[in-house]
């Protein structure tokens, strides 16, 4: 038996999503998340998603101005040093989504029990605070071994998962590079806690070069649905030693979200009005993001 | 103050070095910028260097995931990039690197807030109703960690009516809780807050878990600490000026831990 190739488009990756589904993104801060495929979610007008993850940025805000999102499950959302997530805070003083309240730990946990096939894992973390009633999936129960009360974190079983690695093979084998940040360990959680598995990567390589270094293998093939090339597909959040942040832009999408206004002025030019992920790229332009790149190993 | 030679940053980097324990641990964010980053990053991480170098303790600071990095090779940037090629003793998952803390080994975390109570509760959530909050802030991030686990934690925060709260809107990190023993009945491990550093002056926890001033800054008066917070405000019995840094400790920081002001001065980008 042959085996299949899983390689997709970025929009047929895209429509795997449905409207209402619970979708979980990769990435941390303004590190490594999926936002080729953030801005296609936009692009084809999901709605009513309830988005998951254990610490986010321009991906979630992103995806609530542009109309996509009911539910919002993490334990931050902010653009660095820059300040407040303006869309998140819109949307969240108006009332108009729902915010389920984790601290880092417990935002992994829910994947971590996942991934691990446990349908709960314990905690102390929120014990003696409000998080409890801002989260149903921590509820107390009584240890049997020593009687001690714990939260039990509930295992999340998103729809999809969405995570930007480096490279995979046809096939699906999804590795990083082996000079990487580890605090996007978790990804490889998120992926194996969902029941459809989107990786977007910087590059599809052939399967020698995936053979040539197992290790770096964060996920094998079974454990992913569908691979889309997407280069530059994390900008402009920073992809570890590949690419930097690209603080002009952050800047810039900071800046448009200080009014509505400014905000559906930003999203047409560099999302809604562009046609998909390279016309992206062609107008960030080959400049700015060479730019950002770095050599491969950043050696002192 | 006006006759101050030293800052601010350094008189809090001085009086948090003097605390910190031989063989300790603490965790540094690295989530922050402007007078934010001074507070949550600067102060905690000259004053761990200051502490080897001037009381010869040994002290591991975990920068994220990075650990003991070497401070004379700071990247003036923190993006990846750079914090990737950052020498330093090792640089572990996430996920383990939090599990210092729900292991008990944590023996110290910095933190701060938008809100405090005078139990050393924490709020980074939002001001007003969660339902509908007049402002939303950025959520728990790990700092509900930190309170609930680490040995103690060091809040460094500005002060006032805003900030010294008498009940928080949120209460998304546990210090004294609700009441005398409250951690103990939780069942949480960590000791809770055990000082709270800020503009004006440096705070202690009583036996009750009640916040009080252990020592006024150079020029502040109590009147100007009660004025600044919105519960009633308890004094030590011992009050005493904070003390002032001494030559050495200024030299050892301006030349030789932080001569570029990458940490006090937040010259980091």
């Amino acid at each position: 038996m042959t085996q299949p190739t899983k390689v997709r488009s970025l929009a047929e990756a895209v429509r795997l999503i449905s409207d209402g589904d619970v979708v979980a993104f990769g990435g941390h801060t303004a590190r490594r998340h999926p936002m080729a495929a953030v801005r296609e979610i936009v692009r084809q007008g999901k709605r009513r998603l309830h988005v998951a993850g254990w610490n986010n940025g321009i991906d979630m805000d992103l995806l609530i101005g542009g109309g996509c999102v009911a539910t919002v499950e993490t334990s931050y959302i902010g653009i660095g040093s820059l300040g407040l997530a303006r869309n998140y805070r819109r949307a969240a003083e108006a009332g108009a989504i729902r915010i389920i309240e984790h601290s880092e730990t417990t935002a992994m946990d829910r994947f971590r029990a996942a991934s691990m096939g446990l349908p709960l894992l314990p905690t102390k973390t929120g014990l003696g605070t409000d998080l409890p009633r801002y989260n149903p999936h921590l509820k107390p129960f009584t240890d049997p071994f020593t009687g001690e009360t714990w939260l039990a974190v509930e295992a999340i079983r998103p729809d999809v998962a969405i995570i930007h690695a480096h490279t995979a093979d046809e096939k699906g084998n999804v590795q990083l590079d082996p000079q990487r940040w580890h605090d996007n360990s978790p990804d490889a959680m998120i992926a194996r806690s969902a029941k459809t598995v989107i990786v977007t990567v910087e590059q599809i390589v052939s399967e020698d070069a995936v053979m040539a270094r197992p290790i770096d293998t964060i996920l094998p093939r079974s454990d992913v649905t569908c691979v889309a090339e997407a280069p530059y597909g994390a900008h402009p959040c920073c992809c570890d030693a590949r690419y930097d942040y690209d603080m002009e832009h952050l800047r810039r999408y900071y800046e448009a979200t200080a009014t509505v206004e400014g905000f559906a002025d930003w999203l047409a030019e560099f999302v809604t009005g562009l046609e998909d992920h390279l016309a992206y790229l062609d107008k960030i332009g080959a400049r700015s993001l060479m730019g950002i790149s770095m050599k491969r190993t950043v050696r002192p | 103050m006006s006759t101050r030679d030293y800052s601010l940053a350094e008189l809090l980097t001085v009086c948090v070095a003097r605390e910190l324990e031989d063989g300790g641990q603490g965790f540094i964010g690295l989530g922050t910028g402007g007078r934010a980053f001074i507070m949550a990053v600067g102060v905690p991480s000259v004053a761990a260097e200051l502490a080897r170098r001037y009381r010869g303790i040994d002290f591991i600071t975990q920068y994220g995931c990075t650990f003991e990095p070497d401070l004379k090779k700071t990247p003036s940037n923190f993006a990846d990039p750079y914090l990737l090629a950052w020498p330093s003793k090792a640089q572990v998952r996430v996920e383990e690197c939090l599990e210092y803390f729900r292991r008990g080994r944590m023996t110290v975390g910095f933190t701060s807030g938008a809100q405090i109570d005078a139990r050393g509760n924490l709020n980074t959530v939002c001001i007003g109703p969660h339902e509908k909050p007049k402002v939303r802030l950025v959520g728990p991030i790990a700092q509900s960690d930190h309170c609930t686990y680490a040995k103690y934690t060091y809040v460094l925060m500005t002060q006032d009516r805003r900030t010294f709260v008498p009940k928080l809107d949120f209460r998304s990190a546990l210090g004294h809780g609700d009441a005398p023993g409250d951690r103990k009945r939780l069942g949480v491990a960590g000791g809770g807050p055990r000082k709270v550093f800020t503009d004006l002056a440096i705070w202690e926890f009583d036996d009750d878990g009640f916040m009080r001033v252990e020592s006024l800054h150079p020029a502040v008066t109590m009147e100007a600490v009660t004025a600044s917070v919105g519960f009633p405000v308890r004094f030590a019995e011992q009050l005493v000026e904070t003390p002032a840094p001494n030559p050495e400790e200024l030299r050892l920081i301006r030349n030789e831990i932080d001569p570029d002001g990458l940490f006090l001065e937040a010259r980091i980008a």
